[in-house]
């Protein structure tokens, strides 16, 4: 008998949202390969069929926000009613807390809007119908992952979103390097993969259950040598999903080569679900981010992914792998931001995802627009767009206002908290070393700017080479995916106080508050609720300002010595054309008339970091296994920093 | 007994991590992707093993306090386990091929045409 009434109970919508998607890649897959005749939609309804799926999903989700975020109630939902016997877990759980939540929503929303951009994207492919199919199955296996409440049922989903997002990368066969992205993305994210279900296995072998809330509510007080190897192998497979340092390379090829609806999702979707995973394991299941030696290992990795990816970027002339390394930079922002243990900390992180996720997709789909329309993503052949394609300039634009970190976009507010957040913990602990987070988000955020000058120097004005005269402005069902996330960047941006009211503050709260989470799923927790204070110095205190502008300047001293320093060096020749010619960001050949091309704008700033650039440039070697080794030694380090420290 | 169960399936995770990172031939990558994942098999089958525990099939009524069975939840994790680690070398396979056609090679030293 089914019960309508008991159908729409708002409790069954995580399962829903998760099952449309699947059921909709079924549908997809079982109506054939055969595309349709239609020339704008190749996929025919099947492309529908993909929309009302993610459409669907984000409406089961959004419909959740009241009694979940406003509420503050916790969704624990038992697969078939069967839950607890004997004390403990039976059954295959949902939890779905404001956390799982605020990235669900995440997810779904980026999923959605891909899925527009997507009809209209595709046209020059063939296999559409199958795109979707993976499509489908990404989206569900992500959903899944952020609202499962068992740690085997998350591998499983780890797997699934694993295997669509090869083989999407690969989809676009004659793509230079598809393929050879998509292989050395499924070894490691395979070695990943292994590395989350030994870490699952040893749990279950130490203390019998798979149930998330079980277990955090185990785990915590009966840390012996087997659960610290547990933890770093969890950690480290959940890393290489969320392609922070040393997983980047990975992230890097497969952005370039996936489908712009596809780097999206890489980008906006995957990366959260790695983070998403960190945040399970070092708050719930662990609960170490009490401890100073575990805050480091966060907020360290997050720097350095911050600095290196940035750097890495800088070094590109492909659209899309630049967007790519940029992409990996910012979730050092957000690694390093949840790493700082405070209330504030974790909301501004949290934040700065749901930011990343919105101004990173606006990007890649600029990206994608640019080669849908000119058939390159070759910074060095591009130029002089803007007159072509004025929308998608504009667009562009926001996109790249935003991640720069440029008010009143949404970049901004989230950077400035997480400024605010690691300075407060700074003074809070009376630890200098998250003050030089500060900084290293300062120069990071600058050099994020100096890209994307480039990027648009390059891409949009400039001059507009002969071959892309007749080049003309993109359809409008992708300028309308673009339009959907310019408008939320900026809407961010502009309200960021009630953004985080809604939002983050309850997925911080949530964060915090792992005894409700426990109990939520029946077990006993003696965690007491914890006192959360979200009070930043407010974001136009004039003191603020001051303070930000003195890092800024530091920053800039940095960025100025390291120039000066070569220079001197430099000058120290007579010949005067050699000094001017290697100053930063003004160098070039005085005498020479030059279309200063925009993958020469920093070339005197590349010149003074050439040794730096040059090793970085040789360490990335596309061998596969030495990015194998990497995540080898990685492993080897998680697990011997465990050991030692906890 | 079950000691060196575990040993094995560790020294088989380690060797399938040693092929991966020495080994230049794509096919052989593969393959140590295969050992990495039997490894991890046999370390789930030995988590739930019981010494002379019975296969963990009963009919309703058979159950009772006194029966003693092997845990059967690693074993369903382990199909679980197998299925994935099947699609991985299919889907891997797939792509190496794909790869030998559009690169002439299989040497990962020669497939790198993104770095940097």
């Amino acid at each position: 008998m089914i019960n309508l009434n008991n159908m729409v109970d708002y409790h069954h919508f995580p399962i829903y949202s998760i099952m449309v998607l699947f059921l909709g890649a079924f549908l997809i897959a079982a109506t054939g390969g055969k595309e349709s005749k239609n020339p704008r939609n190749p996929a025919g309804f099947r492309a529908w069929i993909a929309l009302i799926a993610t459409g669907l999903s984000l409406f089961f989700l959004g419909s959740l926000v009241k009694p979940v975020m406003m509420d503050g109630e916790v969704i624990a939902y038992w697969m078939g009613s069967r839950g607890i016997a004997g004390g403990y877990a039976i059954g295959i759980a949902l939890e779905v807390d404001a956390l799982s939540l605020f990235f669900a929503l995440l997810i779904s929303t980026a999923v959605f809007v891909s899925a527009i951009y997507s009809i209209r994207y595709m046209v020059h492919d063939d296999c559409v119908p199958q795109y979707y199919v993976l499509y489908c199955l990404l989206a569900g296996g992500v959903l899944g992952l952020v609202l499962s409440g068992d740690i085997f049922n998350m591998f499983v989903m780890v797997e699934i979103l694993t295997f669509a997002a090869v083989a999407l990368t690969a989809f676009r066969t004659k793509v230079y390097g598809a393929l050879e992205a998509a292989f050395k993305y499924l070894v490691v994210g395979c070695m990943g993969s292994t590395a989350i279900l030994t870490g699952v296995i040893m749990l279950y072998a130490q203390y019998h259950t798979l149930n998330l809330a079980q277990l955090a509510s185990l785990i915590p007080g009966s840390m012996n040598n087997a659960t610290k190897l547990a933890f770093a192998f969890l950690y480290i497979g959940f890393s290489t999903k969320a392609f922070i340092v040393p997983f980047h390379p990975l992230a890097a090829d497969a952005h370039g080569a996936a489908p712009a609806s596809i780097s999206v999702l890489i980008s906006g979707v995957l990366t959260k679900s790695g983070i998403y995973g960190i945040i399970r394991l070092t708050y719930f299941l662990f609960q170490t981010m009490n401890l100073g030696a575990s805050q480091f290992m966060l907020v360290f990795i997050g720097s350095v992914s911050m600095f290196v990816c940035v750097t890495m970027a800088l070094a590109q002339h492909d659209f899309k792998r630049l967007l790519a390394y940029h992409s990996i930079s910012q979730i050092g922002y957000v690694l390093a931001a949840v790493g700082l243990s405070t209330s504030l900390g974790v909301s501004a992180g949290l934040y700065h995802a749901m930011n990343h996720t919105l101004f990173k997709g606006l990007l890649f789909l600029a990206a994608g627009a640019v080669l849908h329309e000119t058939g390159t993503t070759d910074l060095g052949k591009l130029g002089g767009l803007s007159k072509k394609m004025p929308h998608t300039t504009v667009l562009f634009l926001i996109g790249a206002f935003s991640i720069s970190g440029v008010p009143p976009f949404n970049g901004f507010a989230s950077k400035w908290m997480i400024y605010q957040a690691a300075y407060q913990k700074a003074v809070e602990s009376n630890n200098i070393g998250f003050l030089a987070v500060t900084i290293v988000a300062l120069v990071t955020s600058t050099l994020t700017l100096a890209s994307f000058v480039k990027v648009s120097q390059s891409v949009f004005f400039g001059q507009l080479p002969k071959e892309y005269e007749n080049v003309k402005e993109v359809p409008f069902g992708m300028r309308l995916a673009m339009g959907i996330l310019a408008v939320l960047c900026i809407l961010t941006g502009i309200f960021p106080n009630t953004v985080t009211g809604i939002l983050t503050q309850p997925a911080a709260k949530a964060v915090a508050d792992v005894g409700e989470y426990i109990t939520a799923m029946g077990f006993k927790s003696n965690l007491p609720v914890p006192e959360l204070n979200f009070a930043q110095v407010g974001v136009w205190e004039p003191i603020n300002w001051l303070l930000i502008l003195c890092c800024a300047l530091l920053a800039l001293t940095v960025v100025a010595v390291a120039g000066k320093y070569d220079r001197v060096s430099e000058s120290e020749s007579e010949n005067e054309a050699v000094e001017t010619k290697y100053q930063l960001f003004y160098g070039g050949e005085k005498n020479v008339y030059s279309q200063v091309g925009g993958g020469d704008l920093f070339w005197g700033f590349k010149h003074n970091w050439r040794h730096y650039f040059s090793f970085m440039h040789d360490l990335h070697s596309g061998v596969v296994n030495d990015y194998a080794l990497w995540a080898v030694v990685a492993l080897a380090l998680a697990i011997v920093y465990m050991m030692i420290v906890f | 007994m079950i000691l060196y169960n575990y040993i094995c399936a560790f020294f088989l995770i380690v060797l399938g991590f040693y092929t991966i990172v020495t080994k230049y031939n794509l096919v052989k990558t593969v393959i140590g992707m295969s050992v990495m994942d039997y490894g991890v098999n046999l370390l789930i089958i030995s988590v739930g093993y019981t010494p002379g525990g019975t296969a963990p099939v009963f009919t309703a009524g058979e159950l009772t306090q006194a029966s003693y069975f092997v845990d059967p939840i690693p074993q369903a994790l382990t199909l679980t386990s197998i299925v994935i680690g099947a699609c991985v070398t299919a889907m891997s396979m797939s792509l190496v091929m794909r790869l030998h056609e559009s690169y002439g090679t299989l040497d990962t030293r020669e497939i790198r045409r993104l770095r940097g």
